[in-house]
């Protein structure tokens, strides 16, 4: 029988859809049950979604200076007529 | 300028990537050459694949010949499980002993609209071990699908349902004690 800490280790499996139809179901059953489990799939999925929503990785102003001088010399590079090729 | 546009959007990205293998600067030197070796090679994209999962893959396979040049070795705990935090709060039975008190009521956007929860949120998305944080990142901010995670990151596909499963729970920790205490 699943227990809600077998639970809490495939939880993620669960949210994503990564389980076999037997174990599903048997989570599924469980959910039915447990009111704790429930609380915690739904907040573990919510938890994803912030993820989801969140703008990852702010990115500092001094390497995206160097990015765009870089970017900018090869671009340079790229179209000057006197380059040697 | 369309390059300084595509610079800001794809940039996290490709560092997410680049960080799962290196240290930050080296990360950050890659993703640079990864930039100017686009210029040179935008004419071979063709369309097969998404231009992001183009340039992560570009940055990835920049990263392992790195690796490989420097003969090191990306250091990973796959090991499954519970973190330490969450594990305690089950008793001998294996039921909770202290089950989640509060339910996330909000929607993930109206959560984000409290600033002080996004800081919060960055902060330990920051403090994550780089092989989680790249794999969150790219699944879940960057919504690649899991095959191509696998595929950029190197990584099997139980691996990396550790690394998200891992990830997840230490930012659910963080999100539950900040509702909790409405501190970081």
């Amino acid at each position: 029988m699943l227990m809600c800490r077998d639970l809490a280790v495939i939880a993620s499996d669960y949210i994503d859809g990564e389980l076999s139809g037997r174990q599903s179901l048997s989570v599924k059953m469980h959910l039915m049950m447990c009111r704790d489990c429930r609380t915690f799939i739904g907040n573990l999925r919510a938890t994803t979604d912030l993820m989801k929503g969140h703008s990852s990785g702010k990115l500092n102003e001094a390497f995206l200076q160097r990015v765009d001088e870089r970017v900018a010399e090869a671009l340079r590079t790229k179209t000057s007529p006197n380059k040697d090729k | 300028m369309a390059y300084q546009k595509a610079v800001r959007e794809y940039s996290p990205g490709m560092l997410a990537v680049a960080r799962f293998y290196l240290d930050h600067s080296s990360a950050e030197e890659v993703v640079q050459d990864c930039w100017v070796t686009v210029i040179d090679a935008i004419h071979k994209f063709e369309g097969r694949s998404g231009l992001k999962t183009w340039l992560h893959r570009i940055v990835a396979n920049r990263c392992k010949n790195k690796l490989r040049a420097s003969k090191r070795e990306v250091a990973t705990d796959f090991s499954e499980g519970l973190e330490p935090d969450l594990a305690e709060r089950f008793n001998a039975t294996g039921r909770w002993d202290l089950p989640p008190k509060l339910q996330f009521h909000d929607s993930a956007d109206t959560l984000l609209e409290n600033g002080a929860l996004s800081d919060c949120l960055d902060k330990h998305l920051s403090a994550l071990p780089e092989t989680q944080r790249s794999a969150l990142m790219l699944y879940e901010a960057h919504q690649h699908k899991s095959e191509e995670v696998c595929n950029i990151l190197d990584v099997s596909a139980s691996n990396l349902r550790v690394l998200l499963h891992r990830g997840r729970q230490k930012i659910f920790l963080m999100v539950e004690a900040f509702q909790e205490t409405g501190e970081c």
